[in-house]
This record gives C-alpha cells, sequence and structure tokens, in this order.
C-alpha cells in the first residue's frame, strides 16, 4: 500500500506538467467593439458522468460591435467545437476568434460566435453520448442551445444556427449535425478527426488496456486519443476505473463488437443511413490542409457524400493540421454561414 | 387492375355507410397517407402508403373524444393487408375498449420492392424512419381524433417492426412515450462474408423472384442498410465484396451502424427518457439469442424494461398478445384525457 501510495504520489508528481499536456495559448487579442463573455452552462445532459467530467461548462461567448448599441437586434449564432487535449478556452484563444467576429462585422457580417469547453479527464468528450464520459452530443444539442438562446439575442431557430468545429470538433460536428439535423442550418468541419472506423491489432489493443488509469495523463497524444476514443464509444459502467470495454476479447483477439461499437460513430459509416438527414442542411463545407495527416481519411468522406448526392463546399488547401484553421474561420467558414444562416434584420439605425 | 379498383370503391361504400351510422364494433379503415420521406429511393417504393387506421367503439357517436394512439409495425415479407389479416388489430382494440381502454391503432405499410424498408434509412430504399415519425404522425394527427403529444403516444411491433420499435424509440424519442418490442429482429449487426456477398452479387431477377424469407430478408436488409447510388445493377447494394475476395469493412461498419445492440449506448438518453419498454419473444423463436444478448445490454446500462419468455414461436400468438399484452401495456402508460 506504502508504494502504491509512493507510486502515486510520483506519478502525481509527473502529472502536473503532464495535465499541462493540453494545448494553451496566449489570450487572443479582443478588438474594439467587440465584448466577449465567459458564461458557465450546466449541462443536465452531463450530470452523473461516471469519469466525473464538469457538468458546469465554461463556455465562451463573443457578441458583435452592434450587439449593445442595438437592444432589439437578434443575431445568427455559430457554434464553434474545439479539437482533441485544449480547453474551449484555449482554443478560443488559439484561433483568435474575436478578431473573426470583428473582421466579418467589418463587411457586414454579424455573429454570435459560441465556443464550449468539453475538455475531459481523458482529454476529449468527442462530442460522443457515454455514461462514462458524460452525454455530449446531447450537451451541445440541447443544454448548450437551450441556454444561449435564453440568454443572448439570438435568432433561436434553426434558421439562425450553424455547427463548425476543428479535428475532434469537425468530427463532432459530423456527428452531432447527422443526429440533431433540427437544430442546425448548415455546417463545416474544418480538418476533422476520426471519420473512418477506429480499428485495433491485437497487439495495440492490448497495449491500450495496459495503461495505468494514474497513468492516463502520462499516455501520450496518440494513447490518450486512444482512450478518450474507448470511453466515448464503448462505454461500460461495470468496469472501473475507465469504466469502458477494452477492443481486447478474453481471448487475446480483438474484440469484434466493441469495434462494430466505435464503427457505429464513425462519421463515414453513418452518411449512408443520414443521407436525410445531411440532405436537410442548407450547406455543409468540409476542409483540411494538404500537409494534414488526416487529409486521406478526411477525402473519403466527401467521397462518400459525392456518392450519396450531398452537396457540399470542399476544399484542400496549403497548410497543415492547425496552421490555417483560425485565418479560414475569419475568412472562409464565417462568410459561408452568411451565405446560409438567417443573418437577422439589418440595422436600419432608426433606434 | 379493374379489381383492384372495383374492390377499392366497395371498400369506400362500405366505409361511407358505416360512418353514417354508429359505430358499435372498433374499424379498422385501410386509408392512405402521401409519406414525402419516400421520394426518389431508388426501389421504386410509393410514396403514397397504405395504413390501416382502426378505431374503436363509439369514435363516430362522441366527435369531442380525443384518444392515444398505439403505433405497430408489421413484420417482414407480407403486405399490410396480410398483416392485418394476421393480427386483427381491430379484435384487439375492441377488446381494449371493452376493458375501458380506448385507443386508437395504426399500422402503415412497411413493404418495399424488396418485401421490407426495415423502418430504416437509405437512398435505396427510402426513408422509412422519416415516414413514420414525421409524415405518419403528423397525418393521423390531422385526420384523426387524437391526443397529439408524446405522453399519447406507444410505438409497437412485431419481428421487423421491433427492430423499427427499438431504432425509432432510440433515434426519434420525442415522438413516443413507450415501446414494446415483439419478438424483435436484427439488434445485433449484420455481418457480410464473402460467400454470402458473392451469393448476392450472382443472383438475377428470376433468383430474387423466387427467393425465400431468409434469402430475401438478407438482400433487403443490406438494400437499406448498405446501399449504392452508383451500383450499375438494379438493386443499388454495395455487398462490400473487393476484387481480392475479402468484404471491405466499411460496409460491415455501415451495417454495424444500423444494430440497435451496437447503437446502444450512444442512445441511452433516449432510451431512458422512455416511460416503459417492453420486450417479448416465443421461447421456441429463432431471434431469442439477439433479443438476449440485446436485453443483456440495458442491464449492463440499467435501463428498465419488463420481459416475458412465453410459449410460441416467432409469430403463432402474436394477434392473442397484442389483444392480451400490448394493448393493455398501454393502457398502463399512455396519457388519456
Amino acid at each position: 500500500m506504502r508504494k502504491y501510495l509512493l507510486a502515486a504520489a510520483a506519478l502525481l508528481v509527473l502529472s502536473a506538467p503532464v495535465a499541462a499536456q493540453n494545448i494553451t495559448a496566449p489570450d487572443a487579442v479582443v478588438p474594439a467593439g467587440i465584448t466577449v463573455q465567459a458564461v458557465m452552462v450546466h449541462g443536465a445532459s452531463l450530470e452523473g458522468n461516471l469519469e466525473g467530467n464538469a457538468a458546469d461548462r465554461e463556455v465562451m461567448v463573443v457578441l458583435p460591435p452592434s450587439y449593445a448599441a442595438n437592444p432589439t437586434r437578434h443575431y445568427p449564432v455559430v457554434y464553434y467545437l474545439h479539437g482533441f487535449a485544449i480547453s474551449g478556452r484555449d482554443f478560443y484563444d488559439y484561433m483568435q476568434v474575436p478578431t473573426a467576429v470583428a473582421t466579418n462585422a467589418a463587411e457586414g457580417r454579424e455573429f454570435i460566435v459560441v465556443v464550449p469547453d468539453t475538455l475531459t479527464a481523458m482529454g476529449g468528450s468527442m462530442y460522443s453520448n457515454s455514461v462514462t464520459t458524460g452525454n455530449f452530443r446531447d450537451f451541445i444539442a440541447t443544454d448548450l442551445v437551450r441556454y444561449i438562446d435564453a440568454n443572448f439575442r439570438t435568432i433561436p431557430t434553426r434558421e439562425g444556427r450553424a455547427l463548425v468545429g476543428h479535428s475532434m470538433g469537425g468530427y463532432g460536428t459530423w456527428v452531432v449535425g447527422m443526429t440533431h439535423p433540427d437544430v442546425f442550418n448548415a455546417i463545416w468541419t474544418q480538418s476533422a478527426c476520426c471519420v473512418s472506423a477506429r480499428t485495433e491489432t491485437p497487439a495495440s489493443a492490448a497495449a491500450m488496456a495496459a495503461v495505468p488509469r494514474e497513468g492516463a495523463d502520462a499516455a501520450g497524444f496518440g494513447m490518450r486519443a486512444g482512450l478518450a476514443s474507448a470511453v466515448a464509444w464503448a462505454p461500460n459502467p461495470q468496469k472501473p476505473p475507465f469504466f469502458v470495454d477494452w477492443p481486447l476479447a478474453a481471448d487475446g483477439t480483438v474484440d469484434r463488437l466493441v469495434l462494430a461499437r466505435w464503427a457505429a460513430n464513425s462519421p463515414l459509416a453513418m452518411v449512408s443511413s443520414h443521407v436525410a438527414a445531411l440532405r436537410s442542411f442548407a450547406a455543409i463545407g468540409s476542409d483540411v490542409g494538404d500537409r494534414d495527416g488526416l487529409v486521406t481519411d478526411d477525402t473519403l468522406i466527401h467521397q462518400e457524400l459525392e456518392k450519396f448526392g450531398v452537396a457540399h463546399e470542399w476544399a484542400v488547401y496549403e497548410g497543415t493540421h492547425t496552421d490555417k484553421i483560425g485565418a479560414r474561420f475569419a475568412s472562409v467558414v464565417l462568410p459561408f454561414m452568411a451565405q446560409h444562416l438567417d443573418m437577422g434584420h439589418l440595422d436600419m439605425g432608426t433606434d | 387492375m379493374r379489381r383492384v379498383w372495383t374492390a377499392g370503391l366497395a371498400a369506400m361504400m362500405v366505409l361511407a355507410s358505416q360512418s353514417a351510422q354508429s359505430q358499435d364494433q372498433a374499424r379498422a379503415d385501410l386509408q392512405t397517407f402521401e409519406a414525402p420521406a419516400l421520394a426518389g429511393n431508388l426501389q421504386g417504393n410509393p410514396t403514397q402508403r397504405k395504413v390501416y387506421v382502426v378505431t374503436p367503439p363509439g369514435y363516430d357517436e362522441h366527435p369531442d373524444r380525443r384518444y392515444p394512439v398505439v403505433y405497430y409495425l408489421h413484420g417482414y415479407w407480407a403486405p399490410v393487408e396480410a398483416q392485418q389479416a394476421g393480427f386483427r388489430l381491430h379484435e384487439a382494440v375492441q377488446a381494449a375498449t371493452e376493458a375501458g381502454n380506448d385507443v386508437i391503432m395504426v399500422m402503415p405499410d412497411g413493404y418495399s420492392a424488396l418485401r421490407g424498408g426495415f423502418y430504416s434509412s437509405g437512398p435505396t430504399v427510402g426513408d422509412y424512419e422519416t415516414m413514420v415519425v414525421r409524415d405518419l404522425v403528423n397525418w393521423v394527427d390531422g385526420n384523426f381524433r387524437t391526443i397529439p403529444q408524446r405522453a399519447s403516444r406507444g410505438l409497437a411491433g412485431h419481428s421487423m417492426g421491433g427492430y423499427g420499435t427499438a431504432r425509432l424509440a432510440m433515434r426519434h424519442p420525442e415522438v413516443f412515450s413507450s415501446i414494446y418490442m415483439m419478438s424483435a429482429c436484427c439488434l445485433p449487426p449484420m455481418v457480410m462474408t464473402p460467400e454470402s456477398a458473392a451469393g448476392i452479387e450472382a443472383m438475377t431477377q428470376a433468383d430474387i423472384d423466387a427467393a425465400q424469407f431468409g434469402q430475401l430478408a438478407g438482400l433487403s436488409t443490406l438494400a437499406t442498410w448498405s446501399p449504392d447510388p452508383a451500383d450499375p445493377g438494379p438493386l443499388k447494394v454495395d455487398t462490400g465484396l473487393m476484387p481480392d475476395g475479402t468484404i471491405d469493412p466499411l460496409v460491415n461498419q455501415r451495417l454495424a451502424a444500423n444494430s440497435p445492440l451496437v447503437m446502444l449506448p450512444q442512445y441511452l438518453p433516449a432510451l431512458a427518457s422512455l416511460e416503459a419498454i417492453a420486450i417479448d419473444i416465443g421461447d421456441a423463436d429463432f431471434l431469442l439469442e439477439g433479443n438476449r444478448a440485446f436485453m443483456a445490454e440495458l442491464d449492463r446500462f440499467g435501463v428498465a424494461y419488463q420481459f416475458e419468455l412465453y410459449e410460441g414461436d416467432h409469430g403463432n400468438r402474436i394477434a392473442e398478445r397484442i389483444k392480451t399484452e400490448v394493448l393493455p401495456f398501454f393502457a398502463n402508460h399512455l396519457d388519456r384525457e
């Protein structure tokens, strides 16, 4: 026991910097005229999760320049989902979201942009419903949207809402969009991760199952992403400490049912049974950098959408997984959404 | 065709004469509704759908009364008329009224070119899922004196319809408040093998016309859950058979994504939101193992349900149990006026 405690203490020391293994960023510039509110949103959908992830989540709400001076005007909302191993606030900082709102407003496109935090014990919610991590699919589509509509002057209809995300957030945009098409009018995925179904070999599955719970923070980005995927897609309330079914069968082979559960959460595998939902969007966009390791995977879902006749914008641009995301959110994604959302009444300057 | 028209006309005349008088017996009317959800499907399944609407005794005489509705999804293979001939839903509704539990019962046509749309959504078969949860429910609420709210709508079904019951409850929990799955099929994931894929690819139209239940069901589910609009053949399916003789993993992944057993963890909030879940199956039913696996998942995640294993096979006691079990279950769980 003593030995265990010592080991745990050593791990704690180790994990202090390791917990900060999540990506951080200096504070975003907030241009003149932009108001940012950091609000705490309670997620009823997140209550009782087995990982102990907070049910109250910080949400960055970026208000456009005319918001304060026009107390009767309502605005469209773009929900922007962050990626893995980063908090909502750090993503907001990294992508310079206030500047994106300001530059679009300067060209007459005024939005509220909302960045929720979904960082979890394993580094990310995968925006999935899981008794282990919390029901983040429902949190985004239900709790968050309801809170924002109740507390800000939004256009509180489908026509006034878009869903956008980067990497894990791009994945979240695909799955939340496909399963809640009634909530959002248009979607855009940037460098979406996890598009095709994750698979494992017996060796990689065994490595995953061998990670100690206390050492999960130190497991490295790739392994943490695997752990986060596992707990999001194959939760098991009866198997502490991870509360997961590892993709490893008792006989040492890969557990096919677990991989089937993962596959059922794969956007690529979901397209053919969500064609009607996808076609119901006013517009879909997807892009990825040519030097992003995910370009092949993202191209697969582009081709699947083509095959099933789902109209969408698609771009492969010069860039990596991260270097142009914030700039393209400002210069490509928000202008695209302005064309496909109800932008509200123009301010006639009479009040 | 002439014979169909004549029969239809006769049915309409019977209807007209009945509705002018008092309604002392439950009445099953074969009607049609429009399902825009099926528009453009590649099997040519009609958007105009047949539907049985069973109204309880006294429905005509009480124009101010409103009723809860039990939607019933039939199984694979037989058209809706043959399903009603077997189920005799009017007798179940009659018995419900006699027990003091007036209810409207609705059974839509779930048939397809391959004898069943599995209440799913795909471009080859069409969006049967939305046909039920949107087009049918709107039509029923707009044309009959229902209590048009979730708390007063139940969903039940047999075999393919038991699958549909589980699927729709998970994916559209805002529509129905209680469900009853009878001898549900297709709960564990369907898996394509090179042998079955090769068999399907070798089928001619004559083979399809002559196919037996199991063989055609395999083809119909594949067309539903692994559609391929680009398939040069008439089936518009992706069997996944690759030049090297293996199966494209994406095909089995698509099939998994349509399996209630596999989907369940993602849809637990929906299942937990239901007022009540019932499952039953005969002890001699070939689908018993799949139902047990599904219930093991419900147990694992702590979802409450009632279950009965009764003496019977896949079909021999369904009509009886709709009357003695299903409608009494909904009488306990649906809100009335």
